[in-house]
């Protein structure tokens, strides 16, 4: 079985409107793949940037992965929401970005998409906050049944992450 | 004695189409499909995908985000007909009707890792000054009825942009 090192951080999130941010993060793969040690979900704190305009979360990640097959390679992906000072939560934004596919250190910036509702419901958020979410998260990283959503662009995550590959070469496989 | 076998490789591609910026439209929706030669077969994955429709943000970036996902996998015996991926990008016009703003295709790259690819897009124009009314009057402008002619290149000497 190959196996696959994913070490780094999700060091933080900038150009979202809104401030007191934290990130909902998972890793999804396909059948083939399973999880050696680490865990799979997290939730970051939520950060409230004093100086300069992105939070900084340095969530660590360091997921160890065996595999058979190629087929669903890791995705990495994020729910971005803000707090405000009523301890109400709201969505600010959904991502997902591939695990890089080479040997080495990469930084990534993911960009983050909201669905918009009805005008309405987009008024209703300007004033008292909420707005729509989505019912399944898997829409986050799969592209079917995407054509139903209206979004709109949010900010941008930004991650390091290192990537240790072992065995591939036994598989023919090159990175 | 010689035995020719041919030897299979396998192409894994994994990425997203991130985000696009057209200053002029808002409310736009993406579609990739792939085009490749005789050789070429997906084995696994999606070989078409359509986007959500997204809007413009508020701030200065004025971004258009779908982080639509790709991931196919394609099996060949020749480089030759090294796929594409065409995109082609819709959006309303001022009648509501969803009107192509945007044709573009390249390479899927050639080496492994991590690449980042900017692609130009293109509508197509139609020769006639009556035709260019009538149909920003009617709201149908001129289409490819196979988005997948803007991966060739013969026949491009007929077609302005």
């Amino acid at each position: 079985m190959a196996e696959v090192h994913v070490i780094g951080q999700i060091i933080g999130a900038s150009g979202f409107s809104e401030s007191s941010l934290f990130c909902k993060w998972g890793i999804h793969t396909g059948a083939a793949w399973k999880l050696l040690s680490g865990v799979q979900v997290g939730q970051t704190q939520v950060d409230t940037p004093q100086i300069g305009e992105m939070a900084y979360w340095s969530h660590p990640i360091d997921l160890h992965f065996a595999t058979k097959g190629l087929q669903g390679w890791p995705r990495l992906h994020f729910q971005v929401w803000s707090q405000d000072s009523f301890g109400r939560c709201q969505l600010a934004g959904y991502g997902f970005c591939h695990v890089p596919s080479s040997p080495g250190t990469h930084q990534l910036a993911c960009p983050t998409w909201r669905p918009l509702g009805s005008w309405q419901e987009q008024l209703a958020r300007a004033f008292v906050g909420g707005g729509p979410q989505l019912l399944h998260g898997d829409t986050i990283y799969s592209g079917a049944d995407r054509y139903r959503l209206h979004t709109a662009a949010g900010g941008t995550v930004h991650l390091e992450i290192s990537l240790l590959l072992r065995h591939f070469d036994r598989y023919g496989v090159e990175c | 004695m010689m035995t020719a076998s041919p030897s299979v490789f396998l192409l894994m591609v994994n990425g997203q189409v991130e985000s696009a910026q057209f200053p002029e439209y808002d409310d736009l929706f993406c579609k990739y499909c792939f085009v490749y030669g005789q050789d070429w077969v997906p084995t696994a994955g999606l070989e078409e995908g359509i986007s959500q429709i997204t809007s413009k943000s508020q701030d200065v970036r004025q971004a258009l985000v779908w982080n639509l996902p790709i991931d196919v996998t394609f099996k060949s015996t020749n480089p030759y007909g090294w796929p594409q991926i065409v995109l082609s990008v819709y959006g309303p016009d001022v009648f509501g009707n969803d009107v192509v703003r945007g044709y573009g295709a390249v390479h899927v790259p050639f080496s492994p890792g991590r690449h980042k690819r900017t692609i130009p897009m293109f509508v197509p124009e139609s020769t006639s000054i009556l035709q260019k009314f009538t149909s920003w009057f009617m709201g149908r402008r001129p289409e490819y009825t196979d988005p997948k002619v803007v991966a060739q290149g013969e026949g491009r000497e007929a077609q302005p942009g």
